[in-house]
């Protein structure tokens, strides 16, 4: 079969079935390989801990060379399709010299910690800022935790399913900052609920869309 | 936030060297919305942290709510200056969870505009980097040949900027009766502006004495950061996603990967000079090649009827009707699709449960890494030379922000 992404003759398809087979012989004691739709393996790590051994022993084993963070990212499992646990973290590996993928994911409940890749690849600082900003999950060890696309006050997180797509919220400094009219009141705290209330006129100003 | 009194003294005191300095988000030497806090000693930059999200527009979010065709027009919003090539990653990447094979005349298609897009995204980078430093007329020169390729684009879909000219399974109209004429001109005279551009700027004493050594990223740090694209290369990792995972018909045409050595900023504008005759060279080739044929696959799922059939016929106003406003039946599974961009590695990477929505649609701007490595690497040169350094590393904000 022939896919688009996948020139016909392709050079590297040979390491990358190499690579799937090393995957089961070797890695699969206890854990889950999947395919996707380009035969690109995804092995499922057991934890968060597991997962951080994964992305270290890939990085070593001469047969896998990974030595390239591609990508961090998750996405939400509320709907359990992938597993009983919250989110799924999912990190993209590749090498440079081997060119092939490997795909490593793990389950994570809401309040459980993922491990940094921080002191494996500085790049991942801020992969991880933006899936902490976007799913709320945080990362042990990482060393500047905070919103990277978000403002600082801004409360949720909106990748999330129960997020709603036409959510707005309005801080107060909106109008009055400019105004003059009070000092600025900035809460760090961006745990728990709404930072700020919105004012009458930041309402008026700022009212979703279809409401009357 | 408690401020210690002894840091507030320090920075209110004039002859304290260390000065807080913003740069942007709003300068026109910030291409788009970046924002750069320094602490200056002089004109040294000592530390910078840099702020995004000034253009952020959840567009991830709004890809799990749109269907797969409605989403489309936020790929031209990626990277506004190749939204050609974003279209066609996009539509590649459906069509591979999908396991759709496009035709031969839309896959040659797709490499013509991918190339074309490279070449717009590059002359962007270097004339605007160029004009950044003081060298004006090499923007005119460059600009002239930008608006030729606009031109050509515009002949191609109608749009110029957002082009939206891909669609799953295909494109939305084949090309124009005076594209391959057009083409063959442009890839013949535009090699000429090139070599100008060469003539003015590569031995020119002031442009070298600007550009070398200056923002260097070397391969170490380039691989840490994973930074991709010609910044990659320009420190030298021969990595090039055409040549070492080919897509599309890249294995049929000829052309080489450009590395560099010294990862500066004279040596990111030579790599981009060369890929410009590099993709000059894949464009002869494409149109050489270019089959004849439809530009649709033949697949029921996908394919967009023809307008005069869908006025004409009940069968196929009624499936018209479901392709665009339930959308494309997408089957669950998931793909990390990449293609080797203007500025680096694009990746969509697409969950689908199923369903005419995506249930993750993450999108890997190569801006996003680059602008994290050029916090990194701006620390300890000057002023003017972190603004040669950004324009040359060619961060999109749209791409970067998402």
């Amino acid at each position: 079969m022939r896919t688009n992404s996948v020139a016909p003759g392709a050079a590297y398809l040979a390491a990358q079935e190499a690579l799937t087979a090393r995957l089961n012989e070797k890695y699969l004691t206890d854990r889950k390989v999947d395919l996707d739709k380009l035969n690109e393996p995804v092995i499922w790590a057991k934890n968060p801990t597991d997962a951080k051994m994964l992305v270290k022993s890939f990085r070593i084993d001469p047969a896998f060379a990974m030595d390239f963070l591609s990508d961090i990212t998750a996405y939400d499992n509320v709907d359990q399709v992938d597993g009983d646990q919250r989110f799924v973290l999912v990190y993209q590996l590749y090498s440079v010299t081997k060119h092939v993928r490997v795909r490593i994911k793990c389950l994570l409940g809401e309040h459980e910690q993922a491990e940094t890749l921080t002191d494996l690849w500085p790049g991942a600082n801020w992969l991880e800022r933006e899936v902490f900003d976007m799913f709320g999950i945080t990362f042990r060890g990482h060393p500047n935790l905070r919103r990277i696309m978000m403002d600082e006050r801004f409360s949720g997180h909106p990748l999330r399913k129960e997020y709603p797509i036409k959510q707005r919220e309005p801080f107060r400094d909106n109008i009055r900052f400019h105004l003059g009219a009070n000092p600025l009141e900035v809460s760090t705290d961006i745990k728990d609920g709404p930072a700020t209330e919105p004012t009458e006129l930041a309402k008026e100003l700022y009212r979703p869309q279809g409401e009357k | 936030m408690a401020v210690n009194i002894q840091d507030d003294h320090k920075l209110n005191d004039f002859y304290n060297p260390n000065v807080l300095i913003n740069l942007g988000p709003s300068h026109p030497a910030m291409h788009g919305t970046l924002r750069v806090m320094c602490r200056v000693n002089g004109e040294t930059i000592e530390d910078a942290n840099c702020e995004i999200g000034y253009l952020h527009r959840g567009i991830e979010k709004l890809g799990e709510d749109k269907t797969y065709h409605q989403w489309m027009v936020y790929t031209d919003r990626l990277n506004y200056c190749s939204a050609l090539n974003n279209n066609m990653a996009y539509a590649m990447a459906v069509e591979n969870i999908m396991n759709i094979t496009i035709t031969d005349r839309c896959m040659w298609i797709r490499m013509i505009c991918m190339e074309l897009s490279r070449i717009i995204d590059h002359i962007i980078c270097v004339a605007i980097n160029a004009l950044d430093l003081g060298a004006m007329t090499v923007f005119w020169l460059l600009y002239h040949w930008r608006e030729e390729a606009y031109t050509m684009i515009e002949s191609m879909c109608g749009m110029r900027l957002t082009t939206t000219y891909a669609r799953i399974g295909g494109l939305s109209y084949d090309l124009p009766d005076n594209f391959v004429a057009r083409m063959e001109k442009f890839c013949k005279e535009f090699p000429k502006a090139l070599e100008e551009v060469e003539g003015l700027l590569t031995s020119n004493r002031i442009w070298i004495d600007r550009t070398k050594g200056v923002g260097i990223i070397n391969a170490a740090d380039a691989m840490k950061y994973s930074i991709t694209g010609p910044c990659l290369r320009a420190a030298g990792v021969d990595v090039d996603l055409r040549r070492d995972r080919p897509y599309y018909a890249y294995t049929d045409v000829d052309f080489d990967v450009v590395v560099g050595s010294n990862g500066d900023v004279y040596d990111r504008y030579l790599i981009r000079l060369e890929e410009m005759k590099q993709s000059t060279r894949i464009l002869q080739q494409c149109i050489r090649k270019l089959p004849a044929g439809p530009i649709f696959v033949d697949d029921k799922r996908v394919n967009i009827p023809d307008k005069l059939e869908v006025y004409t016929k009940m069968e196929v106003l009624i499936h018209h009707f479901k392709i665009f406003m339930e959308g494309v039946k997408v089957p669950p599974g998931e793909a990390y699709t990449c293609v080797e961009g203007p500025n680096g590695e694009l990746g969509f990477y697409i969950v689908s449960r199923g369903g005419p929505k995506a249930w993750r649609m993450r999108v890997k701007s190569p801006s996003f890494m680059l602008f994290q490595g050029f916090e990194a690497s701006v620390k300890g040169g000057k002023i003017p030379d972190a603004v040669a350094h950004l324009g040359s590393v060619n961060i999109i904000a749209g791409e970067l922000d998402r």
